[in-house]
């Protein structure tokens, strides 16, 4: 494995156990009284919608068949929490690769080895996304795990699909903070666009729906690319997954050409 | 043999702020040369230009005859930065294991040899490293791959004096050894005993550029002598080389420039109890420079980059 790529994953080892624990305590957590929800399907159905009314059930992704195996799975796992802690996640850890190092000085050393910028921002995107992979593969194969228990009655494919969707958002949000931070040299700026693109387009794609005055916005979202196809519901939406790994290609290439042309640590 | 370090008219501004402007510098092969300034002058911006971290505003350089901007230079090039950062976890010898491979692998019993010889401690972690132990490690990692060419930016600070010793030690061996040295520092005391050249930086601009021996006989020599009985003030008025005479009793003060010959035989002619001769001051001729230039460039207010 190349140096950089190792030495990173060995920083991020860390706080990847540590996310790993935490997303898989709280997936964990609500799988696990679904047995409960469904023996009661009415009475949980009313108290989901009585909970949220109108627009925040837009926010929800709608609440209809909280009950059902595949709802229940999408509201509670794939529609806003396992993406937003996944990228949140993805965000900490690619602000790790240039911004913080950057910020901290430490990077100056890392600069002055015999490796070309490129390769330096390179290998950081490749531990960046390996890193990611290895959140997603642990967590992935608990949920698996955990609705085969509870009987979600989701199959397989499914539930791979939509954690796909998930690790390829969580991509796409790391691969901006890094392209960002490669650019700009800061961290706040990083997560600040971070936090722009994703919050935001999560209200527009879900509240978009229903206002026609946003609904345009809709395809610069990247939450559009992954609950759109309703991948839980019906498996891979391919098409969608492609244009989430071309804009990731697009700005990990714009990450690298940005850093390569600007001065550090200024 | 080509010039280690060649840079013509390096310029480089942070925005509208001169970090450095018009730099003509040459560093031959196999000279240790010492890079002086206070803080802010210019130094780091020079090292970092030469390193690649920051790019010029306008100028050429060349680093052992390639273009800093190729990656394979720094392979040659050992660095120990100003402000060495150093934080985590992770143990500081796994770090230099890292930097080592990074560097395409460092014979072992190099590294071992500088441990002992600097005898720091490597088992701590980064975060919690002492700052003598932090530099040490620095210079661990910038002369363990042997390069030709040494960049240390104030290399001794935080360094206790017995360690000092042996780096400057360190320096003198790579410079028999044939190879290059850059060593930037805000006081000369700290690079005179090793430097072949000095170079001056003030205010973003290399101000002057002096060969050490030659800068040591312009020194001034502050001369102490105590007699058995009071001195005519007369006996060593006028005598080649000496400045600010002050005869008070049986003492006399003065300073000399050049040879102390005509001194010595005035005052053999009285009973001499006790005499003291300091060290030449490069410094004082150093800060000759900067009071020279202080005028010139008083409006400029330059600052360096943290």
């Amino acid at each position: 494995m190349p140096t950089l790529v190792s030495k990173s994953l060995r920083e991020y080892r860390r706080s990847l156990i540590g996310w790993t624990i935490g997303i898989g305590a709280f997936f964990t957590l609500y799988l696990s009284i679904y047995p409960s929800i469904s023996a009661n399907p009415d009475l949980y159905g009313e108290m989901a919608l009585a909970k949220y009314p109108g627009a925040m059930r837009d926010l929800m992704g709608g609440l209809n068949d909280f009950t059902s195996g595949a709802g229940y799975l999408q509201t509670m796992v794939y529609q806003l929490f396992g993406p937003m802690l996944f990228i949140v996640c993805a965000m900490l850890l690619a602000n790790r690769a240039i911004a913080q190092p950057e910020e901290s000085g430490t990077l100056e050393l890392t600069m002055t080895l015999p490796i070309e910028r490129k390769r330096l921002v390179a290998e950081r995107f490749v531990a960046l996304a390996l890193g990611l992979l290895a959140l997603a593969a642990v967590t992935f194969a608990l949920v698996w795990l955990l609705s085969s228990l509870v009987d979600l009655g989701v199959p397989f494919d499914r539930i791979l699909a939509a954690h796909l969707a998930v690790y390829l958002l969580a991509l796409l949000a790391g691969t901006l903070t890094l392209a960002v931070g490669a650019a700009a040299g800061r961290r706040s700026v990083a997560m600040a666009v971070v936090g722009v693109v994703f919050a935001g387009g999560y209200v527009v794609e879900t509240m978009g729906r229903n206002v026609d005055a946003i609904s345009w916005l809709r395809w610069v979202s990247p939450f559009h690319y992954y609950l759109e196809g309703r991948p839980v519901f019906e498996g891979f939406p391919w098409g969608d997954y492609l244009v989430l790994l071309g804009a990731t290609a697009v700005l990990a290439m714009t990450a690298v050409l940005a850093f390569d042309r600007r001065d550090v640590g200024v | 043999m080509a010039a280690v370090v060649e840079t013509e008219g390096l310029t480089k501004f942070y925005g509208h702020r001169r970090g450095l402007e018009d730099l003509d510098l040459e560093i031959r092969p196999g000279e240790v040369f010492g890079y002086l300034g206070p803080n802010g002058a210019g130094k780091t911006t020079t090292i970092r230009l030469l390193l690649d971290v920051i790019r010029p505003t306008r100028g050429r350089m060349s680093v052992l005859g390639m273009d800093p901007r190729d990656s394979r230079v720094r392979a040659r090039i050992g660095y120990l930065p100003g402000e060495l950062a150093l934080e985590g976890r992770e143990k500081a010898g796994d770090y230099l294991d890292f930097l080592a491979r990074a560097r395409g692998g460092v014979p072992p019993e190099v590294v071992r040899d500088l441990v002992e010889r600097l005898d720091a401690d490597l088992s701590v972690p980064m975060g919690k490293l002492s700052k003598g132990n932090k530099q040490k490690l620095g210079l661990i990692q910038a002369f363990m791959h042997e390069p030709d060419f040494l960049i240390l930016d104030e290399p001794t600070s935080g360094l206790d004096p017995l360690v000092q010793q042996e780096f400057l030690a360190m320096v003198r061996e790579v410079r028999t050894s044939g190879r290059t040295v850059l060593m930037s520092s805000h006081v000369l005391a700290e690079v005179e005993h090793v430097s072949d050249r000095v170079g001056i930086v003030r205010a973003g601009r290399l101000v002057a550029v002096e060969d050490v021996a030659a800068l040591r006989e312009k020194a001034v020599r502050r001369v102490e002598f105590h007699f058995d009985a009071p001195v005519p003030r007369e006996a060593f008025e006028g005598l080649p080389g000496v400045r600010e005479l002050r005869v008070e009793g049986a003492s006399l003060r003065c300073t000399i420039d050049g040879r102390p010959d005509a001194l010595i035989k005035a005052a053999a002619r009285f009973t001499v109890v006790h005499m003291v001769s300091a060290e030449p001051d490069l410094e004082e001729i150093f800060l000759t420079y900067y009071s020279d230039e202080e005028g010139r460039h008083a409006d400029a207010g330059v600052k360096e980059p943290a």
